[in-house]
């Protein structure tokens, strides 16, 4: 298509004016190069990108070289811009008779941007996910809770890479089968593992909802005899002198409520 | 000037610990790094130094005898100060950082137990809390038109409502609002209009309103000149182990009892 047009300017105009349009969009490629440049560091600015990645690795790797997120990803775009320019300026000039090269190049060249673009995504989501999650465990003090964050890091890279890796054409049959398998264990293992909170939590909507019996009211559950003290979720406090029982929701639900009105 | 200097140095003289009040970072840190043998709390309602010996202070006292007695009532209960020692304690007096140093005996106060009020109560600190500052704001809004007053039973709410019987129909049965719940303080007006206790649970939630209290009142010793309401809140805290927070109708003073006993007393208008 571009050289559709290439021709016609070189059918309107003679063949140094298509030379001078060429340099032309040379030049016009640097200056809009240049306003894609400022425009996407106005923007990740103003998005509060800056304090998003702020602390991650990435960032602070990016600090050392004297640069940083922000800066990397806009001079990426700005690159894209300009390569875009001399492909199209060469187009124009038909300085080289290798269309083909050419061609294939610009179908490649938004893979490769995508690709190095899901590169950096990746691995600040996954800095920032980590941060999140060890942030939230903070209150948790458990050693073996400081592995969580550090799996949620390197899935995250995992599925970035998985998607530079498909774009740039390398086959990922495998990895994909590899991610499969490990989503497919992550829900059926945590359905495992979560399925008595999770029945407690069903029973405990209801419970709250519908309040069959209520704080304050005299309660048999089982043979634990007392007075409903809370209803959460996922548990009932009854009290019965100086012994509190905690008793799960799905029990309430499965062994049933004696109300006892006296 | 020395004479000056020479009092403010007896002043800190021979402190066994330091007690900071909401200290900046910096501040914090070159207390810890003096090498000096005293021992640095802090208290604050957030440890955001993240100290090693610190006392949550549980609400923004503007009274400065009463956030020294908490802080320091704090600091003696988790076993950071001892009982006979000398404590320094820096805070800040009017707006501007840290002015104030006091001198204080760590027996200088009878015991009142304001910090047991909050921790080593049934309900958790956050929401004893939510409920004070329900009180002040309504003790607040109340005086704008004519004062209200208003009696809070919280924690141990099983026993509260065995021990009590509805006025009315209970406005909050099968609604899950909990103290500190935004819509709370839109609620605040309605509050007031409400005879009766409001029972709220250890988690917070508020389980009833119109409520009669019917716990026995005997031998519950109170300041003499208090109302009914003040009755009612101290007897139902001994019956159970509720803490009980009443907004005076005719003074608009905040009052706090445990175990039939007044522990803390606010007036709305300082905050």
């Amino acid at each position: 298509m571009q050289t559709e047009w290439a021709r016609y300017i070189r059918r309107i105009f003679s063949e140094e004016t298509a030379f001078t349009v060429s340099i032309a969009i040379l030049i016009l490629g640097i200056i809009v190069a240049y306003w894609t440049w400022r425009w996407v560091n106005t923007v990740l600015q103003t998005a509060g990108v800056d304090d998003i990645v702020e602390g991650t690795p990435f960032e602070r790797t990016a600090q050392s070289f004297g640069t940083s997120t922000i800066s990397i990803l806009s001079q990426l775009a700005a690159l894209f811009v300009y390569i875009t320019a001399i492909i199209l300026a060469l187009n124009v000039a038909q300085l080289m008779d290798v269309q083909l090269f050419w061609a294939q190049l610009t179908g490649y060249l938004p893979r490769l941007f995508i690709a190095i673009l899901a590169v950096i995504l990746g691995l600040v989501a996954g800095d920032k996910a980590k941060l999140v999650v060890s942030d939230r465990l903070r209150s948790v003090k458990l050693p073996e809770a400081g592995l969580i964050p550090e799996i949620v890091k390197y899935s995250i890279f995992y599925i970035a890479a998985l998607l530079a890796l498909s774009q740039i054409g390398v086959a990922t049959d495998a990895l994909l089968v590899l991610l499969a398998a490990y989503a497919f264990g992550l829900v059926f293992l945590s359905g495992l593992a979560f399925k008595d909170l999770l029945s407690a939590g069903a029973a405990g909507i209801y419970l709250l909802f519908a309040e069959p019996y209520a704080i304050g009211d005299k309660v048999k559950i089982d043979d634990k005899r007392g007075i409903v003290q809370e209803v959460d979720m996922f548990v009932t406090h009854v009290e019965a002198d100086g012994e509190e029982y905690i008793i799960p929701n799905q029990q309430v639900f499965r062994s049933g409520i004696v109300r006892i009105r006296d | 000037m020395t004479a000056l200097e020479d009092l403010s140095a007896d002043v800190v003289a021979d402190v066994d610990a330091t007690l900071l009040f909401s200290p900046s970072v910096s501040t914090y840190e070159t207390f810890e790094d003096d090498g000096g043998e005293e021992t640095t709390v802090v208290v604050a309602p957030e440890n955001t130094v993240e100290a090693e010996h610190y006392v949550e202070l549980p609400l923004e006292f503007t009274d400065v005898t009463g956030r020294i007695r908490f802080g320091l009532e704090g600091a003696v209960e988790q076993d950071l100060v001892g009982d006979e020692d000398v404590v320094a304690c820096v805070t800040t007096l009017f707006d501007d950082g840290m002015d104030t140093v006091v001198r204080v005996h760590a027996d200088e106060f009878t015991r009142a137990g304001v910090y047991d009020l909050f921790v080593n109560s049934r309900a958790e600190a956050a929401v004893i809390r939510d409920v004070f500052e329900v009180a002040i704001e309504l003790g607040k809004k109340g005086q704008k038109g004519k004062r209200v007053g208003a009696l809070f039973v919280v924690g141990d709410a099983g026993k509260v409502m065995n021990k009590s019987r509805p006025l009315s129909y209970n406005p909050f049965e099968k609604s899950h609002v909990h103290v500190g719940d935004p819509i709370v303080n839109v609620m605040l007006k309605e509050f007031s209009r409400l005879d009766g206790a409001f029972v709220i649970s250890d988690s917070g939630k508020i389980v009833s309103a119109y409520r009669y209290l019917e716990p026995s009142a005997e031998g519950v010793d109170i300041p003499k000149g208090l109302g009914a309401r003040h009755m009612a809140a101290g007897a139902v805290t001994r019956d159970t182990n509720a803490v009980a927070i009443v907004l005076s109708e005719s003074d608009g003073m905040v009052r706090a009892f445990k175990a039939g006993e007044l522990i803390l007393e606010i007036d709305p208008e300082e905050y």
